[in-house]
């Protein structure tokens, strides 16, 4: 077994959710981060703060996952809000044009909605 | 003189000419393995630290391209990489899947589309062809600096 850090947690900060993740979101990860979305959504929340500051790797997975809870936050109103401040990370969302589609903030005061 | 070539060689580049090969089963969560190996051939042929990262995201959206539209439940991911003067040629075959009994999902598409994005933005030639029980994808990144 290949050893691959990756940790979700899920907090909450004012009263909107925040699911914190670390290590490596790829095709064999994403689907944590699928589920944890959809859970907090399937809770009521239509507004989540995603806090990538732990995140060492994502790939075209990540994204689509993302993407999706982005949907689904803005059909019932609400937002997914990215937090990110290393700079590989960023150049992932700009190469796609994702940097335009969520609302990315450097630090989760700045993302608090 | 004309000593071992191989205890001539610098041990800790590959040049050209230099081709390795990596095959492992067709699973996401060894792609993680891929993505080691692109670094450390990478990093051996003289690509330059930013190069190498995006070489290790390019080789994993290679490998879920490879996986796109399969059933990978029964096939090898087979990662060949050659070493040139100016670049680094890999690709990524997905062998003995059968094409997938389902039809790709929006999900499956997007992601497709995002990983097109991600190796053109990337590296220098992309592609990729379908046949049969055989999927590859290729790229080619071309060295900034002077070969290793």
């Amino acid at each position: 077994m290949v050893e691959q850090h990756f940790q979700i947690e899920e907090r909450s900060a004012n009263g909107v959710p925040v699911i914190l993740v670390e290590g490596e979101i790829d095709v064999a990860t994403a689907p944590q981060l699928r589920e944890c979305l959809h859970s907090v959504i399937a809770q009521g929340n239509a507004t989540i703060v995603l806090d990538l500051l732990g995140v060492s790797f994502l790939d075209s997975t990540a994204l689509g996952v993302m993407v999706g809870a982005l949907k689904r936050c803005r059909e019932l109103g609400g937002e997914l809000h990215v937090v990110v401040t290393e700079t590989r990370i960023k150049k992932i969302f700009e190469i796609t044009g994702l940097d335009r589609v969520f609302p990315i903030s450097d630090s989760l005061d700045r993302a608090k909605v | 003189m004309g000593g071992d070539p191989l205890l001539s060689a610098p041990s800790d580049t590959l040049g050209v000419g230099d081709r390795v090969e990596l095959a492992f089963p067709a699973r996401g969560d060894l792609v993680v393995l891929a993505r080691l190996v692109t670094s450390a051939i990478s990093a051996r042929a003289g690509f330059d630290i930013e190069e190498l990262e995006d070489l290790r995201l390019a080789v994993g959206e290679l490998c879920l391209l490879a996986l796109q539209g399969s059933d990978r439940r029964h096939g090898d991911l087979r990662l060949e990489f050659r070493v040139s003067t100016d670049s680094i040629d890999i690709s990524c075959t997905l062998e003995g899947a059968a094409p997938a009994l389902t039809a790709r999902t929006a999900d499956g598409l997007e992601a497709e589309q995002l990983s097109e994005q991600i190796l053109s933005a990337l590296v220098d030639e992309h592609g990729r062809e379908q046949q049969d029980a055989s999927a590859r994808a290729w790229l080619r990144k071309r060295r900034k600096g002077p070969a290793a």
